[in-house]
């Protein structure tokens, strides 16, 4: 916190420093170019050493020399008053004008009208983050600029200069306010046309609730982004129509169901999230016995998955502030803690899972479990970034880590939606489709693919959509060819197609392609290139898709 | 547009370039290089130096000492002057080329400070 300290103060130094120099510098220039008459009456110049040592002890009033002539004593005596009179006079002066900066009624008007200023500057759509934290740092880091801008709203003003410090580029227009003040968001620019919705991904879910509230109250038709995790709210969301309900204990919960159920299902969502292409053992949920430690939002949540799973589970309730309170400490693993784990069958369990809110009971009850059954499958709930070294060096199995979940979620929603309806369209699948479907772009692509979503316009692919305008007929099966040898296929999959609002998942190959129409591809990265330049090109287009151009003057 | 940006890029560019007139010229003629143009660098390489007081940013931490370097740099060129002319009232070639010289110094170090400003600008996604 020291070292925050030090560069506010730097900054703040800037302009103090600024004002010294060129004072200086304006003095010293003067002095040495204004004629001067020596005690003989020839005219001199200061050079730049005698200007510097007379502005240097002038300027500090360390005490000057006598002008035009030395003094006699009376008017000394007179000159020792009025120094002390005038030097008060200034001293009066200047401080009232620092009091007036300082004061923070002031400091606050003045701040307000600058934030002010820069939302209505803001051109491109942006949403309203409330709330600065890791997370929101990391969502900002991520998309900031180039799909859409941010403004920040925190009621801690320690936050707002760390965000500050930050220097993101362009700028990110940031305030410290109650974020659930009408007024503070009409600020922040909740009525303007380019907002493009609110996030709001507190940890307090009354509070989440109370700020969807306002702004549903406020502008009907932006985006609500809400995290939302106990039952209560999320009815209440729903009830509220908010399409945008981030949860990461149902994310959890689902991840679990579908690893223990449908593992390629699994798959295809965890590749989404930057995952591998691969199959591996070690990262699939054992079929057994469960314990789930903690029976809290995400105990419940964990419940629901596993009641779906038909998978046999017990809950061990148990609550980090009551077994602090209790026991005086977070450590898990004494005489009685050790009894109930074993009366909870620990040593013929398959996978235990600790789900409570502190983290270092979390690795502790996992340390005492896999003493008590090495062979056990361990899975963790880590609550903040920070301490995540020390989860990998106790191998655990599988730890889910609230505060990335929740970034990679909002960050996917935000800037790459196709992928997130695909996410939602593949949990709707088998797990036979899923397995044909992992095998079929493993073979396509090979390796772990990669992917990206295009929209079908003049910006982003010029030369197909001029042939769409002039009403030609092109199919998904004629883009996928190379532009080496228009008889080979390029190893692309269009993965899903988005039309009006419309969703075709893994779409027919002889479907005609529309203007507008939204695609998401996989592909490894050359080959996406190629179909860049495909769709960009019109030479490149007219050699796949067979198009003659009628030759100018038969020469070209 | 930043006009942070701006005012500070037009203190780096023009520091470096003051700084060049005063360095150019024959080292051993001390006619050649203006008092004047010392001063003005001096002024604008501190102004550029506080600029960048306070910028957390990696960049702006490298930035920040390549102008600290110019500024002693610079400070030294003009002591070395004032105490030849007033401790030992001789400008020679040795007292002239050594002030020439030490602004030479001071031109590299905004020359880096230049080219660090303006690979970050091309850098920058807009």
């Amino acid at each position: 916190m020291n070292d925050q300290i030090f560069w506010i103060v730097l900054k703040r130094l800037r302009i103090p420093f600024l004002v010294i120099i060129v004072t200086f510098a304006i003095s010293i220039l003067g002095l040495t170019l204004i004629d001067g008459v020596d005690d003989q009456g020839h005219v001199y110049h200061m050079t730049f050493f005698d200007a510097f040592y007379f502005v240097s002890y002038m300027a500090s009033t360390i005490g000057f020399g006598e002008a035009p002539y030395t003094f006699t004593y009376s008017q000394r005596i007179w000159v020792s008053g009025i120094i002390y009179l005038t030097v008060i006079g200034w001293f009066y002066a200047i401080g009232s004008i620092v009091a007036l900066i300082q004061d923070e009624a002031l400091r606050k008007a003045v701040q307000r009208n600058r934030f002010n200023k820069q939302v209505r500057s803001l051109t491109e759509p942006f949403y309203i983050m409330l709330g600065y934290n890791s997370v929101i740092k990391n969502i900002i880091n991520r998309i900031h600029a180039n799909d859409y801008r941010f403004v920040v709203l925190d009621k801690d003003k320690a936050k707002i200069d760390a965000l500050m410090l930050e220097n993101f580029y362009p700028h990110v227009p940031a305030i410290d306010g109650d974020v659930t003040n009408q007024q503070m968001l009409k600020l922040a620019g909740i009525h303007r046309k380019n907002c493009v919705g609110i996030i709001s991904l507190f940890r307090d879910d009354t509070k989440n609730t109370q700020i969807a509230t306002v702004c549903k109250l406020l502008n009907k038709k932006i985006d609500i982004i809400v995290k939302g995790s106990s039952p209560q709210h999320l009815e209440h969301f729903k009830s509220m129509n908010l399409k945008h309900i981030q949860d990461p204990f149902n994310t959890i919960s689902k991840r679990i169901y579908y690893s223990i159920t449908a593992p390629h299902i699994w798959l295809l969502e965890m590749w989404a999230y930057g995952h591998s292409l691969n199959l591996r053992k070690r990262d699939l949920f054992p079929k057994g016995k469960y314990i789930i430690c903690g029976y809290g939002r995400m105990g419940q949540a964990l419940e629901i998955g596993l009641k779906k799973a038909n998978i046999e589970y017990v809950t061990y309730k148990i609550d980090s502030k009551t077994y602090q309170k209790e026991k005086g400490t977070t450590l898990f693993g004494d005489e009685e803690d050790t009894q109930k784990l074993l009366d909870l069958g620990i040593s013929d369990a398959a996978c235990i899972i600790a789900a409570t809110k502190d983290d270092l009971l979390n690795l502790t009850i996992l340390n005492k479990a896999k003493k008590l059954n090495p062979e056990i499958f361990t899975v963790a709930r880590e609550n903040a970034i920070e301490e995540l070294t020390m989860f990998q060096a106790a191998k655990i199995n599988k730890i889910y880590v609230l505060e990335k979940i929740l970034a990679d979620t909002t960050y996917t929603l935000l800037s790459k939606p196709l992928l997130d309806a695909f996410v939602h369209e593949v949990r709707k699948r088998d797990e036979a489709w899923g397995e044909i479907i992992v095998n079929m772009l493993n073979n396509i692509i090979g390796g772990t693919p990669d992917y990206f979503e295009i929209a079908v316009n003049k910006e982003e692919t010029y030369a197909l959509a001029l042939e769409l305008e002039k009403g030609k007929k092109i199919t998904l099966a004629n883009l996928r060819r190379s532009r080496e040898n228009r008889e080979e296929l390029l190893p692309i999959v269009f993965l899903l197609l988005k039309r009006k609002g419309e969703i075709f998942l893994i779409p027919d190959s002889q479907m005609n392609i529309e203007l507008d129409d939204q695609l998401l591809i996989v592909a490894d990265n050359e080959n996406r290139e190629d179909f860049e330049y495909i769709i960009n090109n019109i030479y490149e287009l007219d050699y796949i898709l067979e198009i003659e151009r009628p030759k100018l003057f038969g020469l070209f | 547009m930043n006009m942070h940006k701006i005012v500070s890029g037009f203190f780096f560019i023009l520091a470096m370039t003051i700084n060049f007139g005063f360095f150019y010229g024959n080292p051993e003629v001390l006619i050649d290089h203006s008092a004047y143009e010392l001063f003005a660098a001096i002024v604008v390489n501190l102004i550029a130096t506080v600029l960048k007081l306070g910028d957390k940013t990696q960049l702006g931490a490298v930035l920040l000492a390549t102008s600290l370097v110019a500024d002693i740099q610079l400070i030294a060129s003009a002591t070395v002057w004032t105490i030849a002319y007033y401790v030992y009232h001789d400008m020679g070639p040795e007292a002239t080329t050594a002030i020439v010289s030490l602004s030479g110094g001071a031109l590299l170090a905004n020359i880096v400070s230049v080219i660090l400003f303006i690979s970050d600008t091309v850098k920058s996604k807009r």
